[in-house]
């Protein structure tokens, strides 16, 4: 179970990721806004297996030496970011320009308003969205990285063919993962109740 | 004659191939009151956001206390000023807008508070001493520990004038301050923006009462089509309008508040 | 980091009869997602309140749990329930209950997006339910929906990915077959990154222009 493990943390990293995408987005300078479009336009088309499963095979032809561990919260990360930053950029556009006018006729710099002004706010009305996103991500990602490393198991030994016959195997994992996610489902409710009775 | 607080020469402005700003000649001494009137999209709000760099203009000089605004030229060409010079400058003008922007995650004292602490470098104790005193001088002390959504829009609009007030400026801007406001609300921030004229600031006031204008003002500039018609005491300017565009516009205004 | 494209060529066929099946199971995955999101959502506005109830457990559930493990269950564990299905209609059948509950919530909160006011001039002006629903809610409603399905459909585009794992011969499975027999994992995985971010971009940008033709009449809010 460590796959759970692993995603909670890698979808968790994506939120750091995703703020400095966004902030790249907008911060004016040249290319930064391309870099950011490119990097979320591919994280964001390629489906999430298909990303895991390059990751893997990237980093032994690169030569880097990483455990498989770090690589994956890595790679989730990188993906997650994406996902963030479009939530993000959404709710950017929400807030109103003359609050920046504000701040900037008032002499702020272009890191202050970031801090005390956009920033604050954003992450305070993205909240619902980010957390719906992320435990999204968090149970596409547990399910798909454990069926993915059992994949690359499977592959490295040449099996060429269908060989799906363990069907028995995956109704058991099926079984827990249910139940897994059902409790990931409760409690991702339960502190957004709490999150919402706290903001009244 | 005195350096002129704010000296407008020749200011010229286009957005793509429209001329909202014809060369615009205009001075405002210190504490003197200057009110910018005329109908929408003659010009006056982009002309005021000028002064403080909020748009940019393209042709002309706009000094504040001597010193180009926007841009630099101290070698010979001219370039657009750096960031930092940007924010070092407008330390001292204060902007109040139509829609307050006031930021809705902060109480009105630490949207007073927060420019001191953030632009001056205020310690947080001063930075929230001073605040509060310039909402008291506001009326608004009893209403430092609410959100702007909670205030009414007279309320919030005297928290704006606070925030810059408190930044201690020498030149105030006032972007149609009482246009979003209920008309009951419309006097509570014209009473404050009177009391900061009669204790000496120098304020620009883009204004659609004439009211305000007739009374308080020094200057009065009416434009239309980017170009200053007239420009003159009150008195001349409201009371006795030659040229036609200027009776007209007064017109409408006289029509509406007789009934 | 040799890269040899002969090596890849006599997998021609192979990879295109996946990209004809992931083509396949995204656009009848998505037809059948929209078809059975559209009853359920009826089950969901219902007045009888067992059917609005169990639409409602449907929804919840199904949307709680990753298009993966439907596919699973309905390939695996579908045959303790009777139902064998090969691995393709498996996956179209998985892709479409996963999306009928997205699409059952996007069609519900379209239809509440018609402001009652548009709603009772109709009936203040003589027209039957019937007519009101088709003149007024529908039109509206698809309107409102617009933005929130095409992006159901670029998500389930990319979810036809995962149905590699039950062994649907879609594109992902084609090329991991590709790259186990060719040893060019790295290169192979690499292609098909860049082939999906191709396609589904293009899909994405397609949709966007969709989207601003068909809420140019709409009032922004400002």
């Amino acid at each position: 179970m460590v796959t759970i493990y692993i995603s909670m943390l890698g979808t968790l990293v994506g939120i750091p990721i995703g703020t400095l995408i966004l902030i790249l987005r907008r911060c004016g300078v040249p290319g930064a806004e391309l870099i950011a479009r490119t990097y979320v336009s591919y994280f964001r088309s390629v489906p999430l297996l298909v990303q895991l499963l390059l990751f893997y095979n990237f980093l032994p032809v690169v030569g880097i030496d990483m455990s498989a561990t770090t690589a994956s919260v890595l790679a989730l990360g990188l993906i997650s970011g994406a996902y963030v930053a479009e939530i993000l950029r959404g709710v950017l556009g929400s807030i109103s320009p003359g609050q920046t006018e504000a701040a900037r006729s008032l002499g702020y710099g272009s890191a202050a308003i970031w801090r005390a002004i956009l920033l604050p706010q954003v992450f305070r009305l993205a909240l619902p969205a980010l957390m719906n996103e992320l435990t999204l991500m968090m149970k596409s990602s547990s399910l798909i990285s454990a069926v993915g490393i059992a994949e690359l198991a499977r592959t490295s030994q040449n099996i060429v063919s269908t060989t799906f016959r363990p069907i028995e195997i995956y109704a058991v994992t099926c079984v827990i993962y249910i139940a897994i996610t059902q409790i990931l489902l409760l409690t991702g409710r339960v502190f957004e109740h709490r999150m919402n009775r706290a903001r009244r | 004659m005195a350096q002129d607080m704010v000296s407008i020469t020749s200011v010229s402005k286009s957005f793509g191939s429209l001329r909202v700003l014809h060369d615009v000649n205009l001075s405002v001494q210190k504490s003197e009151v200057l009110c910018l009137i005329g109908p929408s999209g003659s010009g006056k709000s982009t002309l005021l956001r000028c002064v403080n760099f909020l748009e940019t203009y393209d042709e002309g000089e706009i000094l504040v206390e001597g010193r180009l605004v926007g841009y630099d030229q101290s070698s010979g060409t001219r370039r657009l000023m750096r960031g930092s010079q940007l924010c070092a400058m407008r330390r001292s003008i204060g902007m109040v807008f139509q829609h307050f922007n006031l930021w809705p995650h902060m109480t009105a004292l630490d949207n007073v508070a927060d420019p001191l602490r953030q632009v001056k470098g205020m310690s947080r104790k001063d930075a929230h001493s001073k605040a509060m005193a310039t909402l008291e001088k506001v009326g608004l002390a009893a209403k430092a520990d609410g959100y702007p959504a909670a205030l009414s829009g007279g309320q919030q609009q005297r928290v704006a004038i606070a925030r810059s007030l408190a930044m201690e400026p020498h030149l105030m801007l006032f972007d149609e301050p009482t246009s979003a406001l209920d008309p009951e609300l419309v006097g509570e921030v014209l009473q404050v923006m009177r009391d900061l004229a009669n204790e000496g600031m120098t304020m620009i006031v883009v204004t659609h009462e004439i009211g305000f204008a007739a009374r308080v003002a020094d200057k009065v500039a009416f434009l239309d089509g980017g170009r200053i018609v007239r420009c003159g005491p009150p008195r001349e300017v409201l009371n006795s309008p030659e040229e036609p565009r200027l009776k007209q516009f007064l017109q409408t205004y006289h029509e509406r508040s007789q009934f | 980091m040799s890269f040899d494209l002969s090596a890849i060529v006599p997998y021609g066929p192979a990879l295109l009869s996946g990209l004809a099946n992931t083509l396949l199971c995204w656009i009848a995955g998505s037809l059948g997602a929209m078809a059975l999101g559209f009853v359920v959502v009826l089950c969901r506005l219902s007045p009888i309140r067992l059917l609005s109830a169990c639409a409602l457990a449907y929804t919840e559930i199904i949307r709680g749990t990753p298009p993966l493990l439907v596919a699973f269950f309905i390939y695996g564990a579908g045959p303790s329930f009777g139902l064998v299905l090969e691995p393709l209609p498996a996956g179209i059948f998985a892709l479409s209950i996963h999306g009928s509950a997205y699409m059952a919530e996007i069609y519900r909160v379209g239809f509440n997006a018609v402001p009652r006011g548009h709603v009772e001039a109709g009936v203040s002006l003589g027209l039957t339910p019937f007519a009101i629903f088709r003149r007024v809610q529908a039109p509206e409603a698809l309107v409102a929906i617009t933005p929130s399905l095409i992006n159901a459909l670029i998500v389930i585009s990319k979810e036809t990915s995962v149905l590699s794992i039950i062994s649907v011969p879609e594109l992902t499975y084609e090329v991991q077959k590709m790259s186990i027999e060719t040893f060019a994992a790295f290169e192979s995985l690499f292609a098909l990154a860049i082939g999906y971010w191709i396609v589904v971009s293009s899909i994405t940008k397609a949709g966007n222009f969709l989207e601003r033709r068909v809420t140019r009449h709409t009032v922004r809010s400002a």
